[in-house]
C-alpha cells in the first residue's frame, strides 16, 4: 500500500524532540538504588487448577451473561445457528469469510442478505455477526478473536455476535491462551486481538448492571463437540 | 484574594461530608463494590500471591523502563505505527492537535483515559474547533455536566438515575421517558453511535503496554473502547510511560487482578490487544496508529528511592473505594485528576509539593489503601513521606514551625509541659464555662466545631499517676 509507505516516511522526518531527553531522565533516575525485597511469589498457586475445562467454560459463560450451545456435529451447529438468526430482526448479517462458515451460514440462513468479511467492515446496521474464534478459554469463559476472525468490528458492531467453535479449541486458562499467542506470533500477523468475556455491559449508573452497552447485547457460542 | 488548593479542599470537604444525600449515594455504591470485590477475591486461589506477582511484574518493568519502552517502540514502528514521546502535557496535546488538523479531523470519539484528563486533551482539541465525544457512559455523563470524573473507574458514581434523566432531557434535546438505567444507556448508545461512525479519529488510553509483543492492552466493559479503536480512520493512544509490562503472559495475572480490584469481575469484558494499523489483508481497522507516551513528571519519580513504586499503579481505584476519607469527601473535593490515596501520593509529584501537600494530611494513616492495593504500593507510608518532604522543603507555614518548636521544648522540659497542661485546663474551663466551645475563641475549635467537647480532667495525668501509685 503506497499510502502507508508515504506516512511512514513522513514519520521518519517527524521531530520527536523529547525522546532522547526522556530516555536520559529515565536512565538517570534508574541509577538511584532502591531497596527491594526478593521475589517470592513464584512457587505459589495463584489460580486453582481446572479439572474439567468444558464444565468450567459453561459455568463461566453463565456468569458472563453469554450463551453457550453444545452441538454434536456441523448439521446440528447449522440448525442452532438458524434458530439464533431466526430470533433476530430482519436485516443484513455479517460473516467472516471462511470456507467452514460459508457452508454453515448458507445452510442456516438461505436467502438472507449476508455481507462477507472479504467485502470489508460490517455495516453499522448489521443485525448479527458470525465469526470463528482463535481459542476458547475455560478459566474466564472467554473467546479469543483476532483480526483474522472477520476484522475488528466483527465482534462489536452488531447487537448479536455468534461464534462458531470446536471443542478442540478450548484451552484451560488465560496463561495457555496468551502463551499460544506469543509462540504462534499471532500478533505479528494480526493488528488486533481480543479476549471477550461476555456481552457488553455497564454499571455506571448507581452500580446497576445493564447488559448491552455499545457492543453486542447477545454473545452466543456454538460449541461443536463432534465433527 | 484567591483561595489556595488547600483552602478549597477544606471548604469543599466540609460541605460534602455534611451532604447526607451524597453520603447515601456513595454508601450504596461502595457497598455494592465491596460485596463484588470480596466475591471476586474469593475466586482467586491465593490472592496474596497474586498481588505479589503483580508487584514483581511491575517492579521488573519499572526498573528496566528504558529497555522495555524501546522494545515496545521498535515493534510498533516496524508495523507502521507511530510512537511520540511527550515530555509534558503541552507536547502531548500539541502532537494530537496538529495531527488532527493535518488530517482534517472534525470529530473525535474518546474512550476513557485518565492520562487524557491529566493533560487536558479534550479542552485542547475543542479549542482547536474539534468536536470531542466522551463515549464511556460515565464519562459521557460528566462531560454533559461539564465536570471532571468523580472516580477514576466509575466517573459518574455520585449521581442518581433521576439526575441523569434530567441531564439528558436538558442537554440532548430529546424527550426522556424513564430513569431506568437500561433505557438511559440505550439513549446514550443511539447518540454516540452516530459519533462513532462519523468521527475521523478515535482516542483511547492503554491499561498496559506489552513490551515483548509490542501491543497496547485496553480493558473495557461497554465496547465503546472497541468502537473507538475499530471504526475511525485514525487511532491515537495516549498513555503514561509507566504502563509498560515485560511480557504478554503477564496479563494472565494482571487482567484478572485489575478486574477484581476495579469492579469485582473475574475479568473485564473486552481485553483488547492492538499492535498497529490495519494490515492490508484485514477487513477493517484504522489506517493510522499513533501512541503518545506521556512523561509529565513520571521519570522524576524513578529517582525517588522511597517512592519509585508509585509508578507501579495500575489505576484500579481500589484505594479510593476503601478510603474512609474518599467515602466522606468524595472525588471532586480533591481538586485533582487522580483523587483518593493514590492521587494524594501522586499529585504532589506531578503538580508540586507546595500546593498539594495538604492532600497528605487528608488521611488517618489507617492503611486500608495499602491493604487492598493489588500491586502492593505502600500508600500510607508514602503519605507520611510526603508530609516529611514538604516540611524539609520548607513548604510549611512559619506559625506551624513555631508551634512545633514550642511543642518540642515542652516535650524536653517536664516543668514547661506541666505548666502548659495546667494553663490549658484552666483556659478551656473558662471558655467552655462561658459556652464558647467551638467558637473562634476556643483553642480546640477545630475539634469542637462539629463535636461536643471532651470533658476536662480535674488534674493532670501525672498527678493522677502519683496518687494511684501512692494508694497501692
Amino acid at each position: 500500500m503506497p499510502q502507508t509507505k508515504e506516512t511512514q516516511t513522513e514519520k521518519a522526518q517527524t521531530e520527536n524532540p523529547s525522546r532522547d531527553q526522556i530516555l536520559q531522565r529515565i536512565r538517570a533516575g534508574l541509577r538511584t538504588a532502591v531497596l527491594e525485597p526478593a521475589a517470592t511469589a513464584s512457587d505459589r498457586i495463584i489460580f486453582a487448577p481446572i479439572d474439567n475445562p468444558l464444565e468450567r467454560f459453561q459455568h463461566e459463560c453463565v456468569s458472563n451473561l453469554m450463551e453457550c450451545a453444545l452441538t454434536a456435529d456441523s448439521a446440528a451447529s447449522a440448525r442452532r445457528l438458524a434458530e439464533v438468526l431466526q430470533s433476530l430482526p430482519e436485516g443484513e448479517i455479517f460473516a467472516q469469510d471462511d470456507p467452514s462458515l460459508r457452508r454453515l451460514v448458507e445452510l442456516a440462513a438461505p436467502g438472507r442478505s449476508i455481507r462477507w468479511s472479504s467485502q470489508g467492515a460490517p455495516a453499522e446496521a448489521s443485525q448479527a455477526t458470525v465469526t470463528l474464534a482463535e481459542a476458547l478459554i475455560a478459566q474466564t469463559g472467554s473467546i479469543l478473536v483476532t483480526a483474522s476472525c472477520g476484522g475488528r468490528g466483527a465482534s462489536v458492531i452488531a447487537p448479536c455476535h455468534i461464534v462458531y467453535a470446536k471443542i478442540a479449541q478450548l484451552v484451560p486458562d488465560l496463561a495457555t491462551a496468551l502463551s499460544r499467542i506469543s509462540q504462534e506470533r499471532i500478533l505479528d500477523h494480526n493488528s488486533f486481538a481480543c479476549v471477550i468475556s461476555g456481552s457488553s455491559r455497564t454499571a455506571d449508573i448507581e452500580k446497576i448492571l445493564v447488559q448491552g452497552a455499545h457492543g453486542p447485547r447477545r454473545l452466543v457460542v456454538i460449541l461443536q463437540t463432534g465433527t | 484574594m484567591s483561595t489556595t488548593a488547600a483552602q478549597k479542599f477544606l471548604q469543599d470537604a466540609a460541605v460534602k461530608s455534611a451532604d447526607l444525600m451524597h453520603r447515601e449515594v456513595i454508601r450504596r455504591g461502595m457497598e455494592s463494590y465491596d460485596a463484588a470485590h470480596l466475591k471476586g477475591r474469593a475466586r482467586i486461589n491465593d490472592w496474596e500471591a497474586a498481588r505479589q506477582k503483580c508487584q514483581e511484574i511491575k517492579r521488573e518493568a519499572i526498573n528496566h523502563l528504558d529497555r522495555y519502552l524501546l522494545q515496545f517502540e521498535e515493534k510498533i514502528t516496524a508495523r507502521g505505527g507511530h510512537v511520540f514521546w511527550a515530555a509534558n502535557s503541552e507536547e502531548a496535546c500539541t502532537y494530537v492537535k496538529d495531527l488532527a488538523t493535518r488530517r482534517g479531523v472534525r470529530t473525535v470519539v474518546k474512550s476513557k483515559s485518565m492520562v487524557t484528563e491529566e493533560i487536558h486533551l479534550g479542552p485542547a482539541l475543542e479549542k482547536a474547533g474539534i468536536k470531542v465525544w466522551e463515549t464511556d457512559f460515565g464519562e459521557f455523563i460528566v462531560q454533559l455536566r461539564e465536570e471532571g470524573p468523580y472516580h477514576i473507574v466509575t466517573p459518574a458514581m455520585h449521581l442518581l438515575r433521576g439526575q441523569i434523566a434530567t441531564l439528558f432531557q436538558e442537554k440532548l434535546g430529546q424527550k426522556i421517558e424513564s430513569d431506568d438505567p437500561a433505557y438511559l444507556m440505550a439513549v446514550a448508545r443511539r447518540v454516540l453511535r452516530q459519533a462513532f461512525f462519523s468521527a475521523e479519529m478515535g482516542i483511547s488510553g492503554a491499561n498496559f503496554l506489552v513490551a515483548d509483543a509490542g501491543v497496547i492492552a485496553i480493558s473495557t466493559n461497554e465496547g465503546n473502547g472497541r468502537l473507538c479503536t475499530s471504526v475511525p480512520r485514525i487511532h491515537v493512544v495516549v498513555t503514561g510511560i509507566e504502563k509498560v509490562i515485560p511480557r504478554l503472559e503477564d496479563l494472565a495475572v494482571l487482567w484478572p487482578v485489575l478486574a477484581t480490584s476495579g469492579t469485582g469481575q473475574g475479568i473485564t469484558t473486552y481485553g483488547t490487544l492492538i499492535g498497529g494499523p490495519r494490515r492490508p489483508s484485514e477487513a477493517d481497522g484504522p489506517e493510522e496508529f499513533h501512541v503518545v507516551l506521556v512523561d509529565n513528571g513520571r521519570s522524576q519519580l524513578l529517582a525517588d528511592a522511597e517512592q519509585r513504586e508509585v509508578l507501579h499503579c495500575i489505576r484500579c481505584g481500589a484505594c479510593l473505594n476503601i478510603c474512609p476519607v474518599f467515602r466522606h469527601v468524595g472525588g471532586h473535593t480533591y481538586g485533582t485528576t487522580y483523587p483518593g490515596p493514590i492521587g494524594s501520593v501522586l499529585t504532589p509529584h506531578l503538580n508540586g509539593i507546595k500546593e498539594f501537600k495538604h492532600l497528605s494530611y487528608a488521611s488517618s494513616l489507617c492503611g486500608a489503601c495499602t491493604s487492598v492495593c493489588p500491586v502492593k504500593i505502600d500508600l500510607h507510608h508514602h503519605l507520611l513521606q510526603n508530609r516529611r518532604n514538604a516540611t524539609e522543603a520548607g513548604a510549611t507555614k512559619s506559625s506551624e514551625r513555631l508551634m512545633f518548636r514550642a511543642w518540642r521544648n515542652a516535650m524536653l522540659h517536664p516543668s514547661i509541659y506541666a505548666l502548659g497542661g495546667w494553663s490549658m485546663r484552666k483556659a478551656l474551663r473558662i471558655v467552655y464555662g462561658l459556652g464558647l466551645a467551638g467558637s473562634i475563641l476556643d483553642p480546640m475549635r477545630v475539634w469542637n466545631r462539629y463535636r461536643s467537647p471532651v470533658p476536662l480532667p480535674s488534674e493532670s495525668f501525672r498527678a493522677r499517676w502519683r496518687k494511684d501509685r501512692a494508694a497501692n
